[in-house]
C-alpha cells in the first residue's frame, strides 16, 4: 500500500504543478461516470464487508487487508478525479483520505489509533464505534444504555488518550515494551516482571492536564456533596471485545471517595500488568497487541436491597433455572454477614420461583405442603424478581453467554445494573454438559434452510408479527420478531427481540445491519415465515443451522450459551468491526450542512459521498438555465405534465435515436432509475388539477421566502435537471419553493443499489414546513426508507434492495414530488398529516408494501 | 463405524479455529494445522479421509501439498480453499486431483456441503 501511496502523491504533485485548465463539458461526463463507477464499486465492497459481520462466513486477514487496499485505491482515484475536474479545488481531501487509511492499516496490524481523543468521556456521551477509545466495559455499558430500560449508574471514563498521556509523561513506553518482550521469552519470570511493571505504574505522576480533567469530571459526577460521594472505579480494557473474558483479572475499587480520585486511577492502571493479566495475554497469544487501559468511574448506588443474579446455575447448567440472591443493604454485592435470601427461578416468563431460601429457611412455594414454622418475608417481591430476570436475560441474549450480574434496587424501587460479566461455569459441570451435541434432535422443525442468515445465533420466544409501525410499541421483551418485510423502522424493536425472521429482505440492508449490531439471531428472506408462524406461538430460532423449531428448546439455548466463545471473539472479527466503523457509516448526509467539507469526512463513505456531490455540482454548475444546458447537449423532456425538465445523458441514460433532437420523449429514457421516477411523476393523480386554496397566512409567509436554490444554498442551477446514466440518476428539482434531490443507482446487482433523497425548503412558516417534513418522512418510512428529519429538511436513504423493489420506491418518490407541491399550504394542523398521508397512500397500489 | 477424519491446513489460524467446531458438530474428527511442514509430517503417520487446504502459504504451498497428499494418500479427497481464486488456479488444482475448489471467504454451509459430498464419494467411489 505504501508504494501505491507514493506513486499517488507524485500524481498529486503533477496535478498541483499543472496549469489552470478547463475540462470540456463532454469530457466531464466521462470523468463523472468514472467517479460513479468507482463510487459504486466501493459501496459494493462496503456492503460485502458488512455482510461478513453476521458470522455466517469464514474470512481471514487477507480478506480484510485486500478489501482495505481496494477501497483505498478507489477512494484515492476518485479524489484525484474530482480534483482533476475542479482544477484541484479540494487538495485537502488527500490528507483526509490518507488519515483514514492510516487508521485502517493500524487496525489491520492490531494497533489502536486514538491519538487526539478527549481524555474523558461521560458514559452517555460515548458514541458508536468508540470502543477503542473508551475500552470495552465502558463501551458495552453505553451499549446497554442504548438497550433502554436498563438502569446504569452515571459515570465517566478516562480514555486511552489519558492512559497514553500517563505513560508518556512518566516515560514508561519503553520499559513496558522491554518487559513484555521478556514475558514472551521467559514466561517463568512473569511474576517478577509483573511486580516491576506495577511498581513503575503506581510510582508515576498523573500529568497536570489529565489531573485537571479528572478532578473536573469527578466534581461534575459527584455534584455538591463531594464528601458523601462514593464511586466504583474499574478497568475498561481494550481488546476485550465481547468484553467479558478479562473479568476479574483487572482491579475494581469500591467506595472510592472523592479525595481518592487520583490515586485510584493509578491503582487500576497498575492492574493492567498484574500477573493474572499477563498470563492471560500470554496464553491467548495477544501479548503483542497493544495494551491499554481506559478507566471507568461510576457513582455507587444506595441500594435498599442488592444482590447477584446467575442467569444459569453454574454447578448444574442443564437445569433451566437462574439463581438470584438478595440481601438488604447498600453493599455492592451481598456481604458475608448479612442475611441472604436465595431464589431458584425458572428462566421463562412468568419466572416462577421453584425454591426459595429466606434467611436460613428453605421453602418451596411450588409445593402445596403447609409450612408450619413462621417465616419472615423475603426481601424481594415477585414483581422485583421478574424485573431482575427480564433484565438479566436481556443481557444474556446481548452478550451470548451466561451472565453473572450484580444489581441493586434503590429506595425508589429503581433497578440498577452495577456490574455484568460472564458467569464462570466450572469445568466439571461443563464437561458433563458439552457431551450432548445434537441437543435439538427430536424437536419438531417448523421450517429449515429458508432465506439468508444475517446473524448467527440461537433465540427463542413467542412469535410477534409486526405489520406496521404501531405494532412496534407493543413488542414484548424477548419476543421473536416476525415480519413480511425488512423496513429500516423495524430496527427499533430489534434490541428487545430474541430473534428476527422476515419473509423479504437483504442481508446488507439497514435492518440486518442493526440486528448484527445488537447481536440478534436473524434470518431475512425466509419467504414463508408470516404464513407458517402465528402470533404467540413459542418457537426457537437456530440461525447457525438455519432451523426454526416448535417450542422453546431450552437444551439448545443452554448448549449455545455454554459453548466455546462465538465467532465474535476472533481477532479477525474484531478487526472487521473496527475497520467498518471507519469505513461504512455515512455522517455527511446533507450537502448544505457546514460540515460538508473534506475535513468533515469521518469515514471513507463520507469521502465518497463528498466527492460524488462535488463532482455533480461541478458538472451542473456550468449551466445557469435550461437553455444553457440544452446548448451543451441537454435535452428537454416533452410532456403534458406541468414540469420543465432537462435531461443530461452521461452515457446510456437516453435512447440513441434521441441524439440529434433538442427534445426527447419519455419513451426515450433508458436510465433504469429515471424511468421509475418518471413513471411516478407522470402517473394519474400525481399533479392534482384542483386549485390549491391559499390562505392569507400561508400566502404572506410565501412572500418572504426565496426560491428553492437559495433555500438549499448549494449553488445548483435553478433548473429541474436530471443527469442520467444507464443505472444512475441524479435529479435536482427546485420545484416552486422547495428543493428535492434524488440520487439513485439501480441495476441487477443489489449490492450496487442505493437511493438517497433530500427535501427542503418551501413556502409558509416553519411549523407548516415541519409538518410537511413529518408527512414526507412518514410516507418514505412506510415504503422502506431510513429517514432523518432536521427541522424542515428530510434526508432519506435506502440500500441494497432488489431492482424491482428500489424501482418501486422511486415510483413512489416520483408521485411524492408532485404531491409535495400542493402541501405547502394544506397542512394547517397536525391532524392534517394523517389525513394527507392516507390520501397519498390510497394512490399507491399496495400501501402495506414497504419494499 | 469410525468417524471420517479431516485435516485442515491454512496458515491463517482463524480458518481452522472456526471450521473445527463446526465440522465436529457434524460428527467429523478434525485436526488443524497452520504450517504445511507439520501437516505433512502428520500425513506421513496417517492418511486423513478428507483434506481442506489453502493454496498460498509459506514453505510448501497448497499446490505442492495437494500433490504430496494425492501421492501419499490416493484415496483421500482434497478440497482447496483460496483467497486467490482464479480460473487458472482452479483448473490446476482440479487437474492435480483436488475434489473441490472454494473461494475465500466462504459460507460455513459451503464447506459442510463440499465435505459431505467428498465423504460420500470416498464411501462410494464411482
Amino acid at each position: 500500500m505504501s508504494s501505491l501511496g507514493s506513486s499517488f502523491s507524485s500524481l498529486k504533485g503533477l496535478l498541483q504543478k499543472g496549469k489552470k485548465k478547463q475540462v470540456p463539458f463532454s469530457d466531464l461526463f466521462i470523468w463523472f461516470q468514472d467517479i460513479l463507477e468507482k463510487n459504486n464499486a466501493a459501496l459494493a465492497i462496503i456492503a460485502d464487508m458488512d455482510g461478513k459481520t453476521g458470522g455466517d462466513f469464514i474470512f481471514d486477514k487477507k480478506y480484510l487487508s485486500d478489501n482495505v487496499k481496494k477501497l483505498a485505491e478507489l477512494v484515492r482515484r476518485n479524489a484525484y478525479n474530482l480534483n482533476y475536474i475542479t482544477d484541484n479545488r479540494y487538495p485537502e481531501l488527500y490528507g483526509v483520505i490518507e488519515g483514514i487509511i492510516k487508521k485502517l492499516e493500524a487496525d489491520l496490524s492490531g494497533k489502536i489509533t486514538a491519538s487526539e481523543v478527549p481524555k474523558i468521556y461521560f458514559l452517555d456521551k460515548i458514541e458508536d464505534g468508540m470502543e477503542d477509545v473508551v475500552g470495552c466495559k465502558a463501551y458495552n455499558i453505553s451499549r446497554i444504555m442504548a438497550l433502554s430500560e436498563v438502569g446504569i449508574p452515571d459515570g465517566f471514563v478516562v480514555t486511552i488518550g489519558g492512559f497514553r498521556d500517563y505513560l508518556a509523561y512518566n516515560n514508561l513506553f519503553e520499559a513496558i515494551d522491554t518487559a513484555l518482550e521478556k514475558c514472551k521469552n521467559e514466561p517463568e519470570a512473569i511474576e517478577s516482571i509483573s511486580n516491576g511493571l506495577r511498581l513503575k505504574l503506581l510510582g508515576g505522576e498523573i500529568p497536570p492536564s489529565l489531573r485537571r480533567h479528572l478532578l473536573a469530571a469527578g466534581e461534575q459526577l459527584c455534584g455538591a456533596r463531594q464528601d458523601r460521594c462514593r464511586l466504583a472505579v474499574r478497568s475498561s480494557g481494550i481488546g476485550e471485545d465481547g468484553s467479558l473474558s478479562f473479568a476479574g483479572i483487572h482491579d475494581s475499587l469500591l467506595n472510592v471517595q472523592f479525595h481518592e480520585l487520583l490515586s485510584s486511577y493509578k491503582k487500576v492502571l497498575a492492574s493492567l500488568y498484574s500477573k493474572a493479566a499477563l498470563e492471560y495475554r500470554l496464553k491467548m497469544d495477544i501479548l503483542s497487541l497493544e495494551m491499554a487501559m481506559p478507566v471507568l468511574y461510576q457513582k455507587m448506588v444506595k441500594s435498599r436491597v442488592s444482590g447477584v443474579l446467575f442467569t444459569l446455575d453454574p454447578n448444574d447448567p442443564d437445569r433451566d433455572e437462574s439463581i438470584l440472591s438478595a440481601g438488604s443493604g447498600i453493599g455492592e454485592a451481598v456481604g458475608g454477614d448479612s442475611e441472604v435470601d436465595t431464589f431458584r427461578v425458572l428462566r421463562n416468563h412468568p419466572y416462577t420461583v421453584v425454591n426459595q431460601q429466606v434467611g436460613s429457611k428453605t421453602h418451596s412455594p411450588a409445593s402445596e405442603e403447609p409450612d408450619v414454622s413462621p417465616m419472615k418475608d423475603p426481601c424481594l417481591t415477585h414483581d422485583e424478581i421478574a424485573a431482575i430476570m427480564d433484565t438479566g436475560l436481556l443481557l444474556e441474549r446481548f452478550f451470548k453467554v451466561p451472565m453473572d450480574i450484580e444489581w441493586g434496587i434503590d429506595e425508589d424501587g429503581q433497578l440498577w445494573i452495577l456490574q455484568a460479566r460472564q458467569l464462570n461455569i466450572p469445568a466439571s459441570a461443563l464437561a458433563q454438559h458439552t457431551q450432548q451435541k445434537n441437543v435439538a434432535d427430536g424437536y419438531p422443525v417448523i421450517f429449515r434452510n429458508r432465506g439468508m442468515v444475517a446473524y448467527r445465533g440461537i433465540g427463542a420466544g413467542p412469535v410477534y408479527i409486526v405489520k406496521d409501525e404501531q405494532d412496534l410499541g407493543k413488542f414484548p421483551k424477548g419476543g421473536v420478531l416476525v415480519s413480511q418485510f425488512s423496513p429500516p423502522w423495524l430496527a427499533r424493536a430489534i434490541p428487545r427481540a430474541s430473534a428476527v425472521i422476515t419473509d423479504i429482505g437483504s442481508v446488507t440492508g439497514h435492518m440486518a445491519t442493526v440486528a448484527r449490531e445488537f447481536r440478534i439471531p436473524t434470518i431475512v428472506g425466509a419467504q414463508i415465515a408470516t404464513q407458517l408462524l402465528e402470533a404467540g406461538r413459542k418457537i426457537t430460532v437456530d440461525t447457525e443451522k438455519n432451523i426454526v423449531y416448535e417450542g422453546i428448546v431450552q437444551e439448545l439455548i443452554r448448549y449455545k450459551l455454554l459453548e466455546k466463545p462465538s465467532f465474535e471473539t476472533t481477532p479477525e472479527f474484531q478487526i472487521l468491526r473496527r475497520l467498518l466503523k471507519k469505513i461504512a457509516p455515512l455522517y455527511l448526509t446533507n450537502p448544505d450542512a457546514p460540515n460538508f467539507t473534506p475535513k468533515g469526512c469521518r469515514t471513507l463513505h463520507d469521502v465518497m459521498r463528498f466527492i460524488h456531490e462535488k463532482a455533480f455540482q461541478s458538472l451542473v454548475k456550468s449551466g445557469k438555465n435550461s437553455r444553457s444546458f440544452i446548448k451543451r447537449g441537454g435535452k428537454r423532456l416533452k410532456t403534458d405534465m406541468p414540469i420543465d425538465l432537462v435531461l443530461i445523458d452521461i452515457g446510456g441514460g437516453l435512447a440513441k435515436t434521441a441524439k440529434e433532437e433538442v427534445c426527447v420523449d419519455p419513451e426515450d429514457i433508458t436510465s433504469i432509475p429515471m424511468k421509475a421516477i418518471w413513471k411516478g411523476l407522470s402517473s394519474p393523480g400525481t399533479w392534482s388539477t384542483e386549485p390549491v386554496p391559499v390562505d392569507m397566512k400561508g400566502f404572506m409567509s410565501s412572500m418572504t421566502r426565496t426560491q428553492g436554490t437559495e433555500i438549499m444554498g448549494n449553488a445548483l442551477p435553478n433548473v429541474n435537471l436530471a443527469v442520467l446514466g444507464a443505472d444512475y440518476v441524479n435529479l435536482s428539482m427546485p420545484l416552486g419553493y422547495h428543493f428535492t434531490t434524488v440520487i439513485a443507482s439501480i441495476g441487477s446487482s443489489p449490492q450496487n443499489n442505493n437511493i438517497s433523497f433530500r427535501f427542503a425548503g418551501g413556502v409558509t412558516d416553519i411549523t407548516r414546513r415541519s409538518r410537511r417534513a413529518s408527512l414526507i418522512a412518514k410516507i418514505l418510512e412506510v415504503i422502506g426508507f431510513k429517514v432523518e428529519i432536521t427541522g424542515d429538511l428530510v434526508i432519506a436513504s435506502s440500500v441494497n434492495l432488489m431492482e424491482e423493489n428500489m424501482a418501486r420506491q422511486l415510483f413512489v418518490i416520483g408521485k411524492l414530488i408532485g404531491f409535495t407541491r400542493q402541501l405547502d399550504v394544506l397542512l394547517k394542523n397536525d391532524e392534517d398529516i394523517d389525513y394527507y398521508f392516507n390520501k397519498f397512500m390510497e394512490q399507491i397500489d399496495n400501501p402495506a408494501n414497504p419494499q | 463405524m469410525a468417524k471420517t477424519t479431516i485435516c485442515i491446513l491454512d496458515d491463517e489460524a482463524i480458518v481452522g479455529n472456526r471450521l473445527k467446531p463446526e465440522l465436529e458438530d457434524e460428527g467429523y474428527e478434525v485436526e488443524t494445522f497452520t504450517d504445511s511442514m507439520t501437516a505433512l509430517k502428520r500425513v506421513d503417520e496417517t492418511c486423513f479421509d478428507i483434506f481442506i487446504t489453502d493454496l498460498k502459504m509459506e514453505g510448501i504451498d497448497g499446490m505442492a501439498f495437494l500433490e504430496r497428499v494425492k501421492d501419499r494418500c490416493p484415496k483421500s479427497e482434497v478440497i482447496v480453499i483460496t483467497g486467490y481464486a482464479t480460473m487458472e488456479t482452479a483448473r490446476e488444482s482440479l487437474t492435480k486431483g483436488a475434489y473441490d475448489f472454494i473461494a475465500k471467504p466462504f459460507r460455513i454451509e459451503e464447506i459442510k456441503t463440499a465435505v459431505a459430498k467428498a465423504k460420500k464419494r470416498r464411501e462410494n467411489p464411482s
